[in-house]
């Protein structure tokens, strides 16, 4: 029985080693991490796939076979005990009770005694006999308490039963479906290391792909329409799923887990800073688009229509707000530091002025890394662009003196090449938007500056589909395992032994009690029921 | 064992007058129940909102007067059906929850304007306030509860259980009130005040100090209150850092967390983890005396303090309320992880650390049932399980990634 014990711990100690280290992630990932000793003495423990390793596997064939053991010895005998009440019983036995009372009553007779008792106990199974002159007394409760433990002990076998057919059964594993895009059947999962692959008997088309977000950015609600086609015909037709919301198919069970880009086409237009040219650039989310001029690279990596962010200072209350649509990539190029770029299509507004565009940069490639770099320029009005070429023209062009007076007159003649004598009513704002950016863009070491132009999101829906034959298997064996356990918690085997004796002139009466568990609930429950009896018996007199 | 005095019942919980109002208070919770599947459309809309209206007051006024009548007159006929334990054990229950929900309205008339209230700024809810009530009651009591030691026949004793009570309405009326405020905040905002750490925070707090001030009813065990409000006062000032990081906003549920399991696992799992917070508690005071009688010690406070034994079977008591509970919570959540992602249990670390939990305390049980093991050993048990208790619960949020990420600092 104390190997019992043994398999818990051990069981316990080993489940905390693949909650620490990360399981099933890429091996080069572990390699990095552990170098070549540890990665490959972890690798040979199975420690990178702990929970289906052999030895963790034993372990739990272990834990099935000890409790078998205990309830092929155990359940007989209690079910001989459950049965079998023994009403005599010793004195010296009954001296041992935790709970004990003897009363001596006068002017009585046993058979009253009896009578008063049994009336009293009547919430007890109450069993009697006589042997040598006395009249025992046999008061039960909970009596069928030992259940609780072969229930839960066959629980236990019931579920691990369960989670093996559910292994060796049963399949889970994700599939992406592209909004709009063709049909799928394949799923993939993990197999210790390796991805796998497996083929649904039937296709999965997704229709529309909708996500509803609140105003904080958090995604609301996500949901899926799709078309199922068995054999190229349609059976199901137009079904949403959502989150908590699983579909059935041929008992295959098909979630709604996960959304992400299925390959959003991207515009882009590329502002180059050394002759001021604009040129466009078609691509899509996970493809790389090569500038053939500068061989400066970008791969696309992600799109987002709404960004989301709290614009409130620290201390001041939340302030959400939506910055647009954003692309993010990663740029390369000939003498370039490899970064993240996150480029918004609209600029950027603060108290109700347009500041220009703003860029993203993570020089770690992290997301939380993202720095904020204001470009000065609303690159989304071409009218800015066109300013920012004439003023740089005509600052090399201007003779004056100062610095200040330069700058003005090369801004009044580049506003007159650009807009002739019809200034637009901003133009201030333009002309603070071209200072900041002549000082801004200085600092940018690319030779173009990317922003999003245009785009067609497509959205992929991550679709889980599972079958799993153990799992009505494992509910049973739960809704036993909680049935054992409330009884054995809460329905404890207390007995009651009376024991009734005539003397010459007086009736003695011995109540013993004992419990096998709950002793304080019983102490309370004890000397409740010896003050009724003692109310009954002695002060009715 | 000769320290527990007897239960005393309030006159007002036995018999008929107890056994009437059971059957009141379960009528009621009939009426909610058939409201929601019988009643007008919009609960799916409208949340909670939609009990708080007159049609839905009167299907719950007509259960419980049904109840109330019916019992009534079943208890006239036959007396001795009321003498029902689990209506005399049970209607205390029904009347704090009762208490709660009207101290809930009361302080709901204090709300801001509705044009007030703004997702961006909660500071003008009342809930903050209350919130700070019971950080205040807990606080106050863990204190009195300790000076309660060394002068254990005044005042003080009293004091403390009135203000952990105190605390315990303070706090389970916030988060009623929370539940509501999250629907001022918008229909699509609200939800049940059970989604993110500070709220469990809250609900551990209540759950741990109910469960001990029942004992202490029962048993008459005041003095270890000392240990059980301290473990809750270090929760205090967790819950008090947490929110001046800006964590105890009401903010929106993620899709996964959008679903009726969520109400049923959450506060099952946290009868299970207050359940172990006390068990470690009396591990903790086993351990203090143990220490004290080995060596002799004759404090004066030892006089009133719980025996051993006492505390012993209050432990192996508390761990008894938490097994099943902390077992049907797993089961629970599994079932919503079938529900939700397609598998029951998928290792995830929260899971994992789930069945840990559950493997400690199983392997106490062992231990103690059959291996009679008892005492010292057994006291150092539930507080190491506790410990474990305590990283399944904030540990993993906090340093473990998976599916439970939800529970985590943002």
């Amino acid at each position: 029985m104390s190997l019992a014990i043994v398999l818990l711990v051990l069981l316990a100690i080993a489940s905390v080693i693949g909650t620490v280290l990360l399981q099933n992630q890429a091996q080069t990932d572990y390699l990095a991490q552990f170098g070549p000793l540890w990665y490959w003495t972890f690798r040979s423990l199975g420690l990178f796939d702990m929970y289906h390793s052999p030895w963790f596997l034993t372990l739990l064939g272990f834990l099935m076979v000890s409790v078998a053991v205990c309830l092929w010895r155990n359940t007989p005998r209690m079910l001989r005990e459950m049965r079998k009440r023994k009403v005599t019983i010793e004195d010296k036995s009954l001296q041992r009770f935790h709970h004990l009372k003897h009363w001596d009553l006068e002017k009585t007779d046993v058979a009253t005694v009896q009578a008063h008792l049994e009336d009293q106990l009547r919430d007890w199974e109450i069993k009697s006999a006589e042997k040598d002159g006395r009249t025992y007394l046999r008061a039960d409760k909970g009596r069928w308490n030992k259940w609780g433990y072969i229930l839960t002990h066959a629980a236990i076998l019931v579920i691990l039963s369960g989670g093996w057919i559910s292994v060796h059964f049963g399949f889970r594993g994700t599939m992406n479906v592209i909004e709009g895009g063709g049909q799928e059947n394949t799923i993939r999962f993990l197999k210790g290391a390796k991805t796998e692959k497996m083929t649904m008997p039937f296709t999965i088309q997704c229709n529309k792909f909708y996500i509803d977000f609140y105003p904080t950015g958090m995604p609301k609600t996500f949901r899926s329409n799709l078309s199922i086609y068995d054999h190229g015909k349609e059976v199901v037709h137009n079904k949403d799923i959502e989150v908590n919301h699983p579909l059935i198919y041929k008992g295959v069970r098909i979630y709604q887990a996960s959304f992400g880009d299925g390959g959003s086409d991207i515009k882009m237009k590329l502002f180059h800073l050394n002759d001021g040219s604009v040129s466009t650039v078609d691509s899509r989310v996970y493809s790389t688009y090569r500038d053939p001029k500068t061989g400066v690279s970008m791969e696309f990596t992600g799109f987002s229509a709404f960004n989301v962010e709290n614009m409130a200072g620290p201390g001041e209350p939340k302030n959400f707000k939506d910055l647009g649509p954003a692309v993010t990539f990663i740029m390369r190029g000939p003498g370039l530091k490899p970064v993240k770029v996150k480029t918004f299509m609209n600029p950027f507004e603060q108290k109700g002025k347009n500041v220009g565009s703003l860029i993203m940069v993570s020089l770690s490639g992290d997301k939380k890394d993202f720095q904020p770099f204001s470009l000065g320029l609303d690159f989304s009005n071409p009218n800015d662009w066109k300013l920012l070429q004439a003023f740089g023209k005509h600052l090399i062009d201007s003779k004056e003196g100062n610095e200040q007076q330069a700058n003005m007159q090369a801004f009044r003649a580049a506003l007159h090449e650009v807009f002739g004598n019809k200034l637009p009513p901003n133009f201030q704002h333009m002309g603070i938007r071209v200072l900041q950016a002549m000082n801004n863009l200085s600092n940018v070491p690319w030779p173009f500056i990317p922003i999003l132009q245009d785009y067609h999101q497509v959205y992929y829906t991550g679709l889980e589909l599972t079958r799993d034959p153990g799992m009505n298997v494992i509910w049973i064996g739960s809704a036993i395992l909680v049935i054992g356990l409330c009884i054995m918690f809460y329905l404890p085997h207390r007995k009651l032994w009376l024991v009734i004796e005539p003397m010459a002139d007086k009736v003695r009466l011995t109540v013993g009690g004992m419990t096998n568990r709950n002793r304080l609930g019983f102490e309370q429950e004890f000397q409740r029921t010896l003050s009724n009896l003692e109310k009954m018996l002695v002060h009715q007199q | 064992m000769t320290a527990i005095t007897a239960h005393r019942l309030d006159a007002i919980n036995r018999g008929l007058p107890g056994f009437a109002r059971f059957y009141g208070y379960v009528g009621a919770i009939v009426g909610v129940a058939a409201y929601a599947m019988f009643g007008a459309a919009g609960y799916q809309s409208n949340g909670l909102l939609h009990f708080l209206t007159a049609s839905s007051a009167s299907w719950i006024g007509i259960g419980a007067v049904a109840g109330l009548s019916g019992a009534t007159a079943l208890g006239l006929a036959k007396p001795r059906l009321a003498e029902s334990r689990l209506a005399m054990n049970m209607v205390s229950w029904f009347d704090g929850a009762l208490m709660m929900i009207l101290l809930t309205f009361l302080l709901a008339q204090f709300e801001p304007a509705q044009a007030q209230v703004s997702y961006n700024d909660q500071s003008n809810l009342v809930s903050g306030r209350i919130i700070m009530t019971m950080n205040v009651m807990f606080l106050a009591a863990a204190l009195l509860y300790i000076t309660h030691l060394f002068a254990p026949n005044s005042l003080v004793g009293k004091l403390a259980t009135a203000s952990a009570w105190a605390g315990v309405y303070a706090g389970g009326s916030s988060l009623l009130l929370r539940w509501y405020e999250s629907y001022l905040l918008g229909l699509d905002i609200g939800h049940a005040p059970v989604s993110n750490l500070y709220e469990v925070f809250i609900l551990l707090f209540c759950i741990t100090s109910v469960i001990y001030l029942n004992f202490e009813r029962r048993y008459n065990v005041r003095s270890m209150g000392a240990f059980v409000l301290t473990i809750v006062s270090a929760g205090v000032f967790f819950g008090i850092w947490l929110s001046s990081v800006g964590q105890a906003d009401i903010k929106p549920l993620v899709p996964a967390l959008q679903s009726y399991w969520m109400k049923i696992h959450v506060p099952m799992n946290f009868i299970g983890y207050s359940s172990f917070a006390v068990a470690c508690a009396a591990g903790a005071a086993y351990l203090v005396r143990d220490r004290l009688e080995r060596k002799g010690s004759n404090a004066k406070f030892l006089a009133s303090f719980p025996t051993l034994d006492q505390l012993d079977q209050l432990a192996y008591k508390a761990v008894s309320i938490g097994f099943p509970a902390f077992t049907l919570a797993t089961i629970l959540g599994a079932a919503w992880a079938a529900e939700a992602w397609g598998g029951y249990w998928s290792w995830d670390p929260k899971e994992t650390w789930a069945l840990i939990v559950w493997l400690t305390y199983g392997a106490y049980l062992h231990v103690r049932v059959s291996h009679g093991w008892q005492g010292r050993s057994l006291a150092w048990w539930t507080v190491a399980g506790f410990l474990v208790t305590l990283f399944c619960f904030i540990g993993v949020n906090m340093y473990l990634s998976g599916l439970h990420s939800y529970g985590r600092l943002t």
